[in-house]
């Protein structure tokens, strides 16, 4: 075969190739060309989704809580500009908006929103005219309808309706129905229910030619709304609840003002620092003495030490130093304040280079931010605050309440804090016969109107570092303190199962058990049988414990002295202290116990739990205060419908354990799981954790005869013509089985907490109630924290608890209030529950000004 | 220099590539100018860049046809080598990343693709290969030549550019098949062709952004908005235009722009759109025009080695001709060829004009004295 001859067939194959290419040219241009051209017209319509109002949200009584409004945003539809546009448009937009051009510069960059982006919300009619006549200075900019949210109630029921907000990465990832450009709800049932508050987008479609003018509008349809929300909230009665909180909170603020105007009176600047040296000194010196002691023990016990020979701890400890500005603030003198005088939870202060800031405070400081250097690459700031010198890199603590936030070369940012200062009042009304909230509240709060066009700085630093977006009545874990009584109290009734009176013939602690009755009641010889089976001494070493038996029903007395000594499992006593003490409270049966929150009755109702666990009665002792504790929802998310819920903690033995082994700082690391724990369980201190809507739930369960309703806010969800598209049916959690009897006797002491002008702890702080308060029960409860590692030394921080139950005689509403850092419970937290009482059975006429009750448990 | 070699230019074909490079440039401005002009650019920005390059271009092609190619025979090793080389650099940091693909050398201001050189440098090194052996060709030819071509193609493998190792594939074949090899050995290269794609497809040695590409042709509805956007936007295009086309710059899909790249890989879609069938049906008569001059040439040459080298200059511009303008209209899959002397782009506009020096050089001295045996 020659060359010619295959140049020819590779002619050919060429020629085949360009045949079937004029073949399919023809097919397409000239048989085809019909179908071509409508679908390029298609192609030459832009889509522009306009976005749909969310649904309204509404309280039980047709108030209109959360709605929308409709205002004009400008939008850039970015399939319309090129990469390189960008930057001279983003210039543009930054001119006419008056915002950094490198903000708009990001947004258009943003790749993951969508080909539609929104450069301004809420626009005017003149802004919208003049970027639709100024085209070629904005392409692919447009002016769609763009409802917004509005919340016409403010901050009523802030933390139930939650805020809306852009979706993040997550949120994109996880949601198919929304682009970049939507809101969403980012917490409250704005976020639990945002699916049927979204509604669907409609639609906008608009012809362009080859200039990428906008010739018509080809179609339009109307996006439709979102479902709205018939909430379970009353906002009358969340207006009270909330002005109570704050009314609460700031009572509690005055008082500890009072209290450290005093405390500053009665001792001088030179006084107080002289006592802070003579503390550290005893400090030191018990510590030196604590050290000789395990030394001495050690070589005792023959072990090798490396330690010198011991000697005094006197002169061991030498000399004791003490930060004079620590002593000040330690002693209030120094913390912040506001213009009122009164105190804050923690406040901003900002020092610009080489200038100077007053740090508040009853003796207000004065400090300068001399110099900024940098040492080993971190930013180190010299400070002098009040004549003294001081070097800080961030995050560095100094100067008794002040810790470096921002150090830059212009200005230094520092916080200027106050542990003891109350922070935070929480408060939950709930239906205990179905579980529905009436008002749900946490203060501080906010208005979720600034999230819709999203949060300032300044609104930030004001709310956001005292966490005023959190829902605490969900979010918040407390010990629950002395309200957590109920829980063993309910055990004591259902179980048939009362402590031994160990103040019988317990010379250490049977002194103030005189004259009592408790004589005349106590057991002298007795064969009950408790649970149903006998009883057998667990513990042989405990001899003269065993040779009491317990009481035998809830009437019985008991010795409630202030002081309580109980034995070890290595034989040693060990003290625990009644609130009341160095008081008494005398022979209490059960009911007082529970109305004058006596510690050591239900100490020992979980000491006798603790003593007789593993024994045969079949019941598992040990953990039968978690059960009854968990059977009232408490350790466990009560599954509201709102979002963030935590669960609160009923700690047991296998918890114990875990977390030793995750070396968690919550448990000892040494020793195990011992009665102690479960002691301090049955009175709501230890590790025992509940949020507010537990609390007031779990208590709604004890007074409606035992039924664990699941608590909701939302009631039902309408469409735009009120056809119901959900409904919220009451669910319940659990039945627990208890006897009628429980819940009148309950019923009837907590009535007694409140009405009883003796010992009720929350007597006081009803006084004023007005016209029917012997339909109102509860139980007040003082919950020990400990913020900073030295405020034992100078006073404990409590925070103040209540819950409550009204009309007794046939529960409506039950209740929970927190505040936190606020003092006893009988003080701060009844008289906040009082309003809110007074105004669900006398309504607004009928609220009285908070006043202080006594200081009580 | 031959003294009479500018005497005797093949005029057809200087016309027929002046003529397809002008109307290039009429294409590309039509496609860029009206977005330049709505962001307020200067529309001729476009016009302006590639204008610069086809006037390098034809300095480039007069001078190649000046060279004669038994001169270039003796560099023809070096060449390869050098080549090849350069596919090596631009894999390394050297090369510049477009998308997903390293195929460009960043020289300051000047940015080039190898692989346009490589394919010259192969045509030369199998047509130097085959002119030594004599006829039919023995395996061990068939092997050699497989062998020139395997090395670059791995390399291009790696960048990755699957266009360009299809140009290798038929390149080689119609070499070999015009050089003499046998019907045996023509069946049998078939057929390992189609297993080796077969292979490479099945052991997923190509990324699977490659598959996709090069499949979403077949199915394009199903990924309209994705991969084969642009394929499905130039059918429309092409389509829309009709007998006699929507005219210049009232294509509405070109000067919308919904179709990207419409300059480069796509600018036979511009003249589907504006010219309709009649101004497809004269770009590819321009086209084939060219390739009838090529062949002929090769019959003209004076010796083998200026044969086959025009025989496999005219097969490479036949090969990108079909695989692109097939890929517009979607019965070829996207594969990034260029349409010869029409696509917006330096390197392929400058390389071709010397591919296309070289056969005009043969035909310069298509009667020369000088025998190369």
């Amino acid at each position: 075969m020659t060359s010619p001859l295959r140049i020819g067939i590779l002619g050919l194959v060429m020629i085949g190739f360009f045949s079937i290419l004029g073949i399919r040219l023809w097919t397409m241009q000239v048989t085809e060309a019909q179908a071509y051209e409508t679908r390029a017209e298609d192609n030459q319509v832009r889509v522009v989704l306009t976005p749909a109002p969310r649904g309204d949200i509404w309280d039980s009584k047709g108030v209109k809580l959360a709605g929308t409004r409709s205002a004009l945003a400008a939008i850039i539809d970015l399939a319309l500009i090129e990469a390189d546009e960008r930057g001279p448009l983003s210039q543009n937009l930054a001119a006419f908006l008056d915002e950094p051009a490198s903000e708009i510069e990001e947004l258009l960059s943003a790749t993951n929103l969508g080909s539609q982006i929104t450069v301004a919300t809420d626009i005017t009619d003149a802004q919208a005219t003049f970027l639709l006549e100024h085209r070629e200075m904005f392409p692919g900019v447009n002016v769609i309808p763009q409802p917004v949210r509005t919340y016409p109630a403010g901050e009523v029921g802030a933390h139930v309706i939650g805020y809306i907000g852009k979706p993040n990465e997550q949120d994109l990832e996880e949601r198919d129905d929304i682009n970049g450009e939507d809101f969403l709800g980012k917490a409250g049932v704005e976020r639990a229910y945002d699916e049927l508050l979204q509604g669907v987008p409609g639609v906008v479609e608009y012809k362009v030619d080859a200039r990428r003018k906008v010739l018509s509008l080809e179609n339009e349809v109307s996006p439709s709304a979102g479902g709205s929300l018939i909430l379970t909230i009353d906002s009358e009665v969340q207006a009270q609840l909330q002005t109570s909180l704050q009314n609460g909170l700031m009572q509690a603020r005055r008082l500890e003002m009072e209290e450290r105007r005093l405390a500053i009176e009665e001792q001088s600047r030179d006084q107080r620092v002289a006592q802070a040296l003579r503390d550290a000194r005893a400090e030191a010196l018990e510590q030196a003495l604590e050290e000789k002691e395990a030394l001495d023990a050690a070589v005792e016990a023959g072990e090798p030490t490396t330690t010198t020979t011991p000697d005094d701890g006197e002169r061991r400890i030498g000399p004791v130093e003490v930060d004079e500005a620590d002593v000040l603030s330690s002693l209030y003198s120094g913390l912040p304040i506001d213009a009122d005088g009164i105190c804050v939870p923690v406040q901003r202060v900002t020092i610009p280079h080489g200038g100077s800031a007053t740090v508040t405070g009853i003796e207000p400081r004065l400090a300068k931010f001399e110099s900024v250097a940098t040492v080993d690459g971190e930013l180190v700031a010299h400070v002098v605050v009040e004549g003294k010198s001081y070097k800080v890199g961030d995050h560095d603590p100094f100067a008794g309440t002040l810790r470096v936030l921002e150090i830059s070369e212009d200005r230094l940012i520092l916080n200027h804090s106050d542990p003891w200062c109350p922070i935070r009042a929480v408060g939950v009304v709930l239906d205990p016969n179905d579980g529905a909230v009436i008002a749900m509240s946490s203060y501080p709060t906010f208005d979720p109107t600034a999230f819709v066009d999203g949060l300032s700085v300044d609104q930030w630093n004001s709310l956001g570092t005292v966490s005023a977006f959190t829902n605490f009545a969900v979010q918040g874990q407390y010990a629950p303190a002395s309200t957590f009584k109920t829980v063993p109290y309910v055990l004591a009734l259902e179980e048939n199962y009362y402590p031994i009176n160990r103040g019988v013939g317990d010379k250490e602690i049977g002194e103030e058990q005189t004259g009592g009755s408790t004589q005349d009641d106590a057991p002298v010889v007795s064969t009950t049988t408790l649970l149903d089976g006998p009883q057998t001494p667990v513990n042989p070493e405990d001899q003269d414990e065993d040779a009491l038996l317990p009481l035998r029903s809830d009437t019985d007395e008991y010795s409630c002295t202030g002081e309580f000594r109980f034995r070890l499992n290595d034989g040693s006593f060990q003290t625990k202290r009644d609130w009341i003490w160095p008081g008494a409270h005398g022979p209490l049966d059960l009911h007082g116990a529970l109305q004058a929150s006596c510690d050591l009755y239900f100490w020992d109702v979980a000491l006798r739990l603790w003593n007789e666990r593993g024994d045969d009665s079949g019941i598992d002792k040990e953990n039968l205060l978690q059960e009854y504790a968990r059977g009232f929802g408490f350790g466990s998310t009560t599954g509201i419908d709102l979002p963030f819920e935590r669960e609160g903690l009923i700690p047991d033995r296998a918890w114990f354990i875990s977390e030793q082994r995750d070396g968690s700082p919550r448990v000892r690391q040494d020793g195990s799981w011992v009665g102690g724990d479960l002691m301090d369980m049955a009175v709501g201190q230890g590790a025992v954790l509940a949020t507010p809507l537990q609390m007031a739930n779990g208590l709604a369960a004890m007074v409606n005869g035992g039924t664990v309703w699941q608590p909701y806010v939302v009631e039902e969800v309408v469409d735009q013509d009120g056809n119901v598209i959900t409904e919220n049916q009451p669910t319940i959690l659990n039945q627990m089985d208890l006897d009628p009897r429980t819940t009148t006797l309950l019923l009837a002491d907590l009535q007694q907490v409140v009405n009883n002008q003796e010992r009720g702890t929350a007597r006081s702080a009803f006084r004023d109630f007005g016209e029917g308060v012997e339909l109102i029960g509860g139980k007040t409860g003082t919950g020990e924290i400990i913020k900073a590692p030295r405020s034992e030394r100078f006073r404990q921080v409590d925070s103040a608890f209540f819950i409550g139950v009204a009309p007794v005689t046939d529960p409506e509403y039950v209740i929970s209030v927190v505040i936190e850092r606020g003092g006893s419970g009988g003080r701060i937290a009844a008289p906040v529950a009082r309003q809110v009482f007074q105004f669900l059975m006398n309504g607004p006429e009928g609220v009285t000004p908070i006043a202080p009750g006594l200081d009580a448990d | 220099m031959d003294p009479h070699g500018l005497a005797r230019p093949d005029l057809v074909l200087i016309i027929t590539y002046v003529a397809i490079s002008l109307l290039g440039l009429l294409m590309i401005y039509s496609a860029t100018a009206p977005g330049l002009e709505a962001r307020g650019l200067d529309p001729t920005r476009e016009l302006k860049a590639q204008a610069f390059f086809v006037l390098v271009g034809f300095i480039v092609f007069a001078i190649v046809s000046t060279v004669d190619l038994t001169e270039v025979r003796r560099f023809v090793g070096p060449i390869y080598i050098g080549s090849t080389l350069l596919l090596v650099v631009v894999l390394t940091s050297l090369g510049d990343s477009e998308g997903v693909a390293q195929r460009w050398i960043d020289l300051g201001p000047i940015q080039f693709q190898p692989s346009e050189i490589s394919k010259i440098a192969v045509i030369l090194m199998l047509a130097s290969l085959l002119a030594r052996s004599g006829i039919p060709l023995s395996w061990r030819t068939v092997a050699r030549g497989i062998l020139v071509v395997a090395i670059p193609s791995a390399l291009i493998f790696l960048q990755p550019d699957l266009g360009t190792m299809l140009v290798f594939a038929f390149v080689l074949l119609a070499v070999l098949f015009v050089g003499g090899m046998t019907m045996r050995q023509l069946g049998f290269l078939t057929v390992a062709t189609i297993v080796g794609t077969v292979g490479v497809f099945q052991l997923k040695l190509i990324k699977s952004y490659q598959i996709d590409r090069l499949t979403a042709f077949i199915d394009p509805g199903s990924h309209e908005l994705t991969l084969s956007y642009n394929q499905v936007q130039s059918e429309i295009a092409i389509g829309s235009g009709g007998l006699v086309g929507k005219g210049l710059f009232e294509g509405s899909q070109t000067n919308l722009q919904f179709v990207p790249v419409q300059s480069s890989d796509f600018i036979f879609t511009a003249v589907g759109e504006q010219f309709g069938f009649i101004g497809s049906a004269i770009v590819i008569g321009l086209f084939s025009i060219l390739l009838f001059r090529l062949l002929s040439i090769a019959v003209a040459a004076k010796d083998r080695f200026s044969f086959l080298v025009v025989a496999g200059v005219a097969s490479m511009f036949a090969f990108h001709i079909f695989i692109n303008i097939g890929m517009t209209i979607r019965i070829m899959p996207v594969t990034g060829l260029p349409l010869p002397f029409m696509s917006a782009g330096g390197t392929v506009f400058v390389a071709m004009s010397a591919a296309l020096g070289l056969a005009h050089s043969v035909w310069i001295r298509r009667r020369s004295p000088v025998a190369d045996q």
